[in-house]
């Protein structure tokens, strides 16, 4: 990566090379993440994966092990206080003090947030308040807010400063349904004014809902990165079902046989059988050829039952991302096949192969 | 912090503008540090523990300034006046059991006003200043524990951290919070301690004799508070560092009481042991308390408390009750400060607070 795209001054958090080795377990490994200014950034990787260590290394709360963190320009290894007033952040679980109320917290994190101390900030701290929905609940002590309520106190005092950047590690832990869509509803608001979010996240259909970009760790190694819709349309594939195994395999040597001649659009061809233990053919190719595989498919008197046009989904990139082959097939419910040949084919079908 | 020059490609991208309803303050180490210990103290005034304790210290000191009033109320019976007759020329004729009797009130008198002396400046102070020594000692060991070892138990310290303002103003911040706090609470107790023997002296009918009050003596009380205060001050960053060394409230109230209760303890049998064992061995086993807070605290207050008590021009033929210098104490304390702090400063720095 040249250094005109590593500074680009609308690159908001940019990590090279950074690490963090814990004795013997290497965390996070040679990571490069590029934020961009008005992203919604979902970072998504298994458990143990590296997310919140390297959350933690961009917020200052453990030095790397080697490489760097630069946000907003400015190094943290050097420049966090001035870095951390332009963040707003919730790691894990927010925690505050139990005996005080939701709004004396928020008046103790604005005082250490560089805002003035006082009454002079209570209309900022009602106003945060109004957007998690808890300025019913200001007065009452903390340790008597469900995990819900908790959740969103946090994400109060991350929006109390009105930050350039949201970094928030699994914002809708604890919430309920409704709680979930209201803090969907925020990210895209707070997004629309122009804020830069990080969110980590398991949930996926949650990040695929609201991110523009995601980055991908698995065993604290960056496998995936980019825009979202990008990632999704490389997921993107047609499922045919043609009903028995010879025709099946004739409708892939045809399909083979266009690729070769010049269908780059299909990138990859295989047969899986579905839950019933039917071959179908599956093309990774735009869901906007269906038609025109069908009619390839046709015109070498290959006649298809059934044409399923299949988006792609984030979790499919996730689990593409972070599980081996094998364990991937059997999350989709199908076994992968090479195509199968005739004469073992025809005794599957009479039941001496299982 | 320190800074680093910036590559000529690596620029500061400038901050967008806050909403309207964001007032920040200013954003210089020293402002960052007073919001910091204004936040602390928002903190412990709204803890129902502070409040306790110091309503607890309050009734002790009620309590203890309780005793010589009732002390003196018991010496208050109403004795025989003598009996004595003026003649033509001013001159008093007494007879015998009259001179007994009024020799007898003279003495209950003087019992009376030595009893009740607790009770009327310059004592009084001196009486609120021991109370304090033992309860407030207790009350801010409490405080500073779990001030310090509840960021780290209930996980706040990572909130904080993240918020600007770094880990040696997040450290200063509890520092700064317990001095203030300290010097409230000693102020108060100590005015509450004069205050309560003022009017529990009314009943004694004795009045104050207010000669002392010299500016000289006024300097010699102020000193004698802030050593009062020093002495709180050493044992609440024992608690203050134990607390941090164990990431826990219990580390650091119950190492600093142990620390405070032991050294007196051991003191007396250092003592004992050294001058049963003569020679070099127990001349050195005697030295040992000499080097123990408590010992170099009580040091410097009993020097003072001579210029309180005594008059200004007693004390200095009186100075050397103690020991130990002024200026062996002052060392000795200094050390023990840059020995807590540094260990707590340097722990703090150094520590992965996300567990």
């Amino acid at each position: 990566m040249n250094n005109t795209s590593l500074y680009d001054s609308n690159t908001v958090i940019n990590t090279t090379r950074l690490t963090k080795v814990f004795g013997n377990l290497v965390a996070v490994n040679d990571l490069n993440l590029q934020v961009i200014r008005g992203d919604v950034f979902g970072f998504l990787g298994p458990n143990g994966s590296g997310k919140t260590t390297t959350i933690r290394m961009l917020l200052g709360l453990i030095r790397p092990t080697a490489g760097r963190a630069i946000l907003f320009g400015l190094d943290t290894a050097y420049q966090l206080p001035s870095i951390l007033l332009r963040i707003g952040a919730i790691v894990e679980t927010p925690i505050f003090y139990p005996y005080l109320s939701g709004l004396d917290n928020l008046r103790v994190v604005a005082a250490n947030s560089g805002m003035v101390l006082g009454k002079a900030n209570d209309r900022r701290i009602e106003e945060v308040l109004d957007i998690v929905e808890l300025r019913a609940y200001g007065k009452l002590a903390y340790r008597k807010y469900s995990l819900g309520m908790k959740q969103r106190l946090g994400i109060a005092a991350a929006l109390l400063t009105d930050p350039e950047l949201v970094m928030l590690d699994e914002p809708t832990n604890g919430l309920d349904p409704s709680g979930m869509i209201e803090i969907r509803q925020l990210i895209r608001r707070l997004s629309s004014l122009g804020k830069t979010i990080f969110i980590s996240s398991h949930l996926l259909a949650e990040v695929q809902q609201v991110c523009n970009r995601v980055a991908i760790l698995r065993k604290g190694n960056l496998v995936k990165q980019g825009d979202v819709k990008e990632l999704l349309r490389e997921r993107e594939r047609i499922e045919v079902r043609i009903g028995q195994a010879e025709q099946t395999n004739s409708a892939f040597d045809v399909l083979r046989q266009s690729q070769e001649q010049g269908a780059t659009w299909i990138s990859n061809i295989s047969i899986e059988q579905n839950k019933e233990g039917e071959p179908i053919l599956i093309i990774d190719a735009p869901v906007a050829r269906s038609a025109e595989i069908n009619m390839l498919l046709a015109h070498n008197n290959v006649f298809a039952s059934e044409i399923y046009p299949r988006e792609g989904s984030l979790e499919d990139v996730f689990l593409e991302a972070t599980t081996p082959t094998s364990a991937l097939s059997i999350q989709h419910g199908m076994q992968r096949f090479a195509p199968i040949p005739a004469q073992i084919q025809s005794e599957k079908e009479k039941g001496a192969i299982l | 912090m320190s800074s680093m020059p910036q590559t000529p490609t690596e620029q500061d991208i400038p901050a967008t503008k806050r909403s309207n309803t964001v007032i920040m303050g200013h954003q210089d180490f020293l402002s960052v540090l007073f919001r910091s210990i204004g936040a602390e103290l928002y903190k412990i005034r709204q803890r129902a523990m502070s409040k306790i304790l110091l309503l607890i210290a309050t009734l002790i000191m009620i309590i203890t300034f309780l005793f010589p009033a009732l002390g003196a109320l018991a010496n208050n019976s109403p004795l025989p006046q003598a009996s004595c007759i003026t003649d033509s020329n001013g001159q008093q004729h007494c007879t015998p059991q009259s001179l007994q009797d009024r020799a007898r009130q003279v003495i209950a008198e003087k019992i009376k006003a030595d009893i009740s002396a607790p009770l009327r400046l310059p004592n009084s102070l001196a009486l609120s200043v021991t109370v304090i020594n033992l309860v407030g000692t207790i009350a801010l060991i409490i405080l500073t524990g779990t001030i310090v070892g509840s960021e780290y138990g209930i996980g706040t310290i990572r909130l904080m951290l993240i918020r600007g303002p770094t880990r040696t103003q997040f450290f200063l911040a509890k520092i700064g919070a317990v001095i203030v706090y300290l010097l409230a609470t000693l102020f108060l107790l100590i005015l509450v301690g004069i205050i309560v023997g003022a009017l529990f002296n009314l009943t004694t009918g004795i009045a104050v004799d207010f000669s002392f009050f010299t500016a000289e003596w006024i300097v010699h009380a102020i000193l004698y508070v802030l050593i009062t205060a020093l002495g709180l001050f050493v044992y609440s960053m024992i608690a203050l560092c134990l607390a941090t060394l164990g990431k826990t409230t219990a580390a650091g109230i119950a190492g600093a009481l142990i620390w405070w209760f032991f050294e007196s303890v051991l003191g007396a049998v250092l003592t004992a042991i050294g001058f049963l064992n003569k020679g070099p061995v127990g001349d050195f086993l005697q030295s040992i308390p000499d080097y123990f807070i408590g010992n170099n605290i009580s040091a410097l207050r009993d020097h003072q408390n001579q210029y309180l008590i005594n008059g200004v021009g007693q004390a200095t033929s009186n100075a050397n009750t103690n020991n130990l210098s002024d200026m062996h104490a002052i060392i000795v304390l200094a050390i023990y400060l840059v020995v807590f702090i540094g260990m707590a400063w340097w722990v703090n720095q150094q520590r992965d607070v996300t567990n």
